[in-house]
Parts: structure tokens; C-alpha cells; sequence
């Protein structure tokens, strides 16, 4: 047949990735033969920069991975003419290479996407599910694809964050082996632009990298500042000058002194007392005898 | 919300489902159900249990692939790849094989230490049936001992009782030193228990009482005077004479 649907994803990134996220971006090139690569770009220009590099490269989508402070990992998924754009956080990377994932796809080869209902309920969800649909579908007739359906990409939503898995059909009963890779999403900023324009959604839940890592320092610093505090207070307690009870007269009216005895002075040693044995008490050979014994049990 | 839909709705593109291939669904649901079963509410998972999340993904990609594999046979589009059609795998061959020797790793590793558990709970098990063992046999050595003792003291009638303790417990005591050959020390030890009882030595067992002086059973005349059939001709050979004969010899001799 004809390859009609037209779809070209740039897939890129700026400096100062590391070694994850470049696996990952390899894969998904792997993994979408309508994808384009392009070289890593300089973070000192502008974003609408990436919309002059897609229109050179005859791309009209795009995937474009920034990361900052060799930590964080953006993702911002695009409509590179004049189509909306969104900007993730990236999370939990686990890619192609790892050993636990079992499953093989032909390269190449058309994928099945599947998606939560949650999707359809939200109308920024359903945005996004459209975003995705066209950039992650390979187009049918596409000359570097394999016609055979054998995988399948799920997008659900948990935790207000959209989860990506990658599965391996095996049998016509539906049983799955994963693939890879997987990674996380959580939705910044929705634009209406590619790379800029106004703001359509902005997700209330997202929280910066940034101010989650503030958050724990603060948090730690907090508990410290308390404790600190609580030393001070009883520093000042103990400093202040104590409150004096006034006398109370009815206090030692019952008091009687004691009579004062005549001091006695000893000249003799007194006698010594006699050692009466203690009939009562078991001898010294039978009471060892006991202890054996009860120490036995 | 509605500039929202409007770019969604500028956006859209209306393409054969062919092209998308898409499929919104919620997962199938479990066959394992915790609680209530309700489909409609959405059992919320929690994102923290990992199992559950996984399998949550599981089973929405298994209900997609159910519901989407029909509508590709009906559009002629192929899932199942032939067998003689070879092309490139998004992993390569060797990174299979690696995940294939991991696997293959752990299985025998697990297998190893199965193994060596059941190793060591047999032997556990074994020494304890041997130790239980021996307990018995001393315990019964010990009994029977006692009990002989006892009868030894006491009536004499029970002495067939006895005899037949005596050799079960000989028997016994034979057969915890490991099958020993019967000759040899054997004799002599039989010999001497004969002789001199049970329970070993016993302080004060030769008496020189008036039925011990009368009891001639032990001599043997042929052996007290020298004429008997000699074993090894020893005492012949070693005869010393006696004083008088040497002192007379010696003065013959000069």
C-alpha cells in the first residue's frame, strides 16, 4: 500500500545528559522508525530555536529532552508548526538494556497503543492522548516499518502521573512479556504553541524537583531549629530568678523538737556477743546442696 | 478549559482507525478480587504497592490487545509473524542471549540453594535418629545391668532369667563395638566374666571364706604339675631348677 500519513518525529536533547537518558532516547529511535535524530543542542538558545531545526529536518513533530543540573529530566512533546506543545518531568528511566525485561519486538514494527479511560474524562488528558496518538503511532506502509503488530504501548494514569510501559504480545490470548523501556511522565505546562505561546493548562499537582528537594532540607533544618529551641527556653528557665514563697507561720506549729540526750562517752570495749547457732537454718554442706540443686532444676 | 478544546478540536486529525491504532479501555479485570468486586468504581491502586500497579498496566495492555486484535484480522493486517521471516529485533540477538544466561543464572542458583537446604535438613534429621539410637541401646545396656545386679544380690532362682540376660546383654555390648571377630580376646574375656561376674571390677569378690577354699573346680592337676600337652612348649623350655639343684650343679661343675 501507499504511505500516505505523513508523521516525522525529531527526537533530541540538549547537553548535559547522562547515560540513562541517552539509552533512552536510542530506544525510542529503535523503537519508532519514523523518527529522526539530530545533535545535541546548545542550551543557550532560545526553545523556538527547535522549531527552525524541525522545519529543516522536514519534521513535523518532535521529542526533545532537556536536562538541568545533571539531575532533572525534562521532555517536552511537540507540534512543531503551530500545534500545541506540552513539558514533562521525566522519572523512574529503566531502559531497553535492562536485564529483567524479557520481551523482543521486531525493530520496526507497528505498535498498539492503549490508554486508561482516565484519559477521556479530562479535556487536557484528552489533549494529550491525541498528542500521543500521533507521535508514537507508526505510520502503516511506512517504508522502515514491519507490517506485523507485535507490541504494545500503555499510557495509564496513577498518582496523577502518566506511567508508559512497553509489552511484548506473544499469543493471540493476550499474554505479555515486557519489553521496555518504561519512564514516567509527570505534566507540567500544556502550551498552546510549539515551544512557547500561551499557557492552556498548568497542572496544579506538578511540584518542581527543585522545591521537593528544598522541602526535605527544610523539613531536616526544621527539626533541628526546634530542638535547638527547646534548649534555649529551659536555658532561660533555669537563669530566672526564682519565685520566693513567702513564710508561712502556720508551717512549724506542730514541730516539737527532740529531747536532748546526755552525751555519753564509752571507756570499756563492750563484750563480745555470743555466737548462738541458728538451729533453723540448714548447715553450711546442705544449704551448698540446695543451691546445686536448684540450680539443676 | 474551552481554548483547551478548541486547539483539541483544531488539532485532531481524523485518520483510519488503521493508522492510529489505538485503544482506550480499562484493564480486565482480576480474577483474584480483594474485597468488593463492584466494575463500575475504579478500584483506585495504589501506586505505591508495585505489584498491584504492574499488574494494573498488565491487564489494561491485555484488554487493548483482546479488543484490538479482532479489528486487525478483520482489516487484514497481520500479527502473527511467520516463522521463516527474519528481520532485525529492536534488542539485538546477544542482548536476548544475555538476559537469557541472567535467567537461566538465577533459576540454578535458586536450584543450589534448595538443594543444600534439603542437604542439611536430612543430615539434621539423620544425626538425630543416631543419637536417639545410641541413647536407646545405652539406656537398655543400662537396665539390663541393673537388673542383673539386682538378681545377682537377691534370689538365686531367677538365674535362668539371668543366663539369658547375660548373653543379650554380651550380645549387646559385641554388637556396639561393631562385629568384632569371635575369637581372640573374646575367649578370655568370657573367661574372666565367668569367672568374676558382672558389673565390671568389684571390690572384694575373691573372699577367702571357707566355701571358696573348698571349692576345687578351678585346679587343674595337669597343669599344676607340668604334665599336660604344653601349648607352645613354653614352660618346658623356661624350667628353671630350683636352688639346691643349681648350687649342686654349680659345685659339680668346679
Amino acid at each position: 500500500g501507499k504511505w500516505k500519513n505523513k508523521e516525522r518525529v525529531l527526537i533530541f536533547s540538549s547537553r548535559g545528559i547522562n547515560f540513562r537518558t541517552r539509552h533512552l532516547m536510542q530506544d525510542l529511535r529503535t523503537l519508532m522508525p519514523h523518527s529522526k535524530a539530530d545533535t545535541k543542542m546548545d542550551r543557550k538558545d532560545k526553545l523556538f530555536v527547535i522549531n527552525e531545526v524541525c522545519e529543516m529536518k522536514n519534521c513535523n513533530k518532535c521529542i526533545f529532552f532537556e536536562a538541568k543540573k545533571k539531575q532533572d529530566l525534562y521532555m517536552w512533546l511537540s507540534n512543531t508548526p503551530q500545534g500545541p506543545s506540552a513539558k514533562f518531568l521525566v522519572q523512574n528511566i529503566h531502559t531497553l538494556a535492562e536485564l529483567k525485561m524479557t520481551g523482543n519486538c521486531l525493530r520496526g514494527s507497528r505498535p498498539l497503543l492503549s490508554f486508561d479511560p482516565t484519559f477521556d474524562k479530562e479535556p487536557h488528558y484528552a489533549l494529550l492522548k491525541e498528542l500521543f496518538i500521533q507521535i508514537f503511532s507508526t505510520p502503516q506502509y511506512h517504508p522502515k516499518s514491519q507490517p506485523f503488530v507485535d507490541h504494545v504501548f500503555t499510557f495509564t494514569i496513577t498518582d496523577k502521573r502518566i506511567w508508559f510501559r512497553n509489552y511484548q504480545i506473544i499469543e493471540e490470548d493476550a499474554s505479555l512479556v515486557e519489553i521496555g523501556p518504561r519512564f514516567v511522565l509527570n505534566l507540567i505546562k500544556i502550551f498552546q504553541g510549539s515551544f512557547g505561546g500561551p499557557t492552556l493548562y498548568e497542572n496544579p499537582y506538578y511540584q518542581s524537583p527543585n522545591m521537593h528537594r528544598r522541602l526535605i532540607r527544610l523539613s531536616m533544618a526544621a527539626k533541628f531549629r526546634e530542638k535547638h529551641q527547646v534548649k534555649e527556653v529551659q536555658k532561660i528557665k533555669k537563669t530566672e530568678s526564682k519565685v520566693l514563697i513567702k513564710e508561712d507561720p502556720t508551717e512549724a506549729v506542730f514541730e516539737t523538737p527532740a529531747e536532748e540526750k546526755p552525751v555519753e562517752i564509752q571507756h570499756v570495749k563492750p563484750e563480745s556477743k555470743a555466737i548462738v547457732k541458728d538451729k533453723r537454718k540448714p548447715r553450711k554442706i546442705q544449704r551448698k546442696k540446695q543451691k546445686k540443686f536448684f540450680r539443676t532444676e | 478549559q474551552d481554548g483547551l478544546k478548541e486547539c483539541l478540536s483544531d488539532f485532531k486529525q481524523q485518520l483510519a482507525w488503521v493508522e492510529r491504532l489505538d485503544v482506550t479501555l480499562g484493564p480486565v479485570a482480576s480474577t483474584v478480587d480483594s474485597g468488593s468486586t463492584s466494575a463500575s468504581d475504579k478500584d483506585a491502586v495504589d501506586p505505591e504497592n508495585d505489584f498491584q500497579r504492574e499488574m494494573t498496566f498488565y491487564r489494561q495492555a491485555q484488554a487493548a490487545v483482546l479488543d484490538a486484535l479482532p479489528r486487525l484480522h478483520k482489516l487484514q493486517v497481520p500479527t502473527r509473524r511467520p516463522d521463516d521471516y527474519f528481520a532485525e529485533m529492536a534488542k539485538s540477538d546477544q542482548q536476548m542471549q544475555k538476559i537469557r544466561q541472567k535467567l537461566k543464572s538465577k533459576q540454578e542458583a535458586m536450584q543450589k540453594s534448595e538443594k543444600a537446604k534439603q542437604l542439611r535438613a536430612m543430615r539434621k534429621y539423620g544425626k538425630k535418629v543416631q543419637t536417639e539410637i545410641l541413647q536407646r541401646r545405652q539406656k537398655e545396656k543400662k537396665n539390663m545391668l541393673n537388673a542383673v545386679k539386682k538378681y545377682q544380690k537377691g534370689l538365686s532362682d531367677k538365674l535362668d532369667f539371668l543366663d539369658e540376660e547375660q548373653t543379650a546383654s554380651q550380645g549387646n555390648k559385641k554388637g556396639s563395638a561393631n562385629q568384632r571377630v569371635k575369637k581372640g580376646p573374646n575367649a578370655k574375656r568370657r573367661y574372666k566374666n565367668q569367672k568374676f561376674g558382672f558389673g565390671g571390677k568389684k571390690k572384694g569378690s575373691k573372699w577367702n571364706t571357707k566355701d571358696s577354699f573348698n571349692d576345687v573346680s578351678d585346679f587343674r592337676s595337669k597343669v599344676a604339675h607340668n604334665k599336660g600337652p604344653g601349648k607352645a612348649g613354653k614352660k618346658a623350655l623356661n624350667k628353671r631348677p630350683g636352688k639346691r639343684a643349681r648350687q649342686k650343679m654349680k659345685s659339680r661343675a668346679r
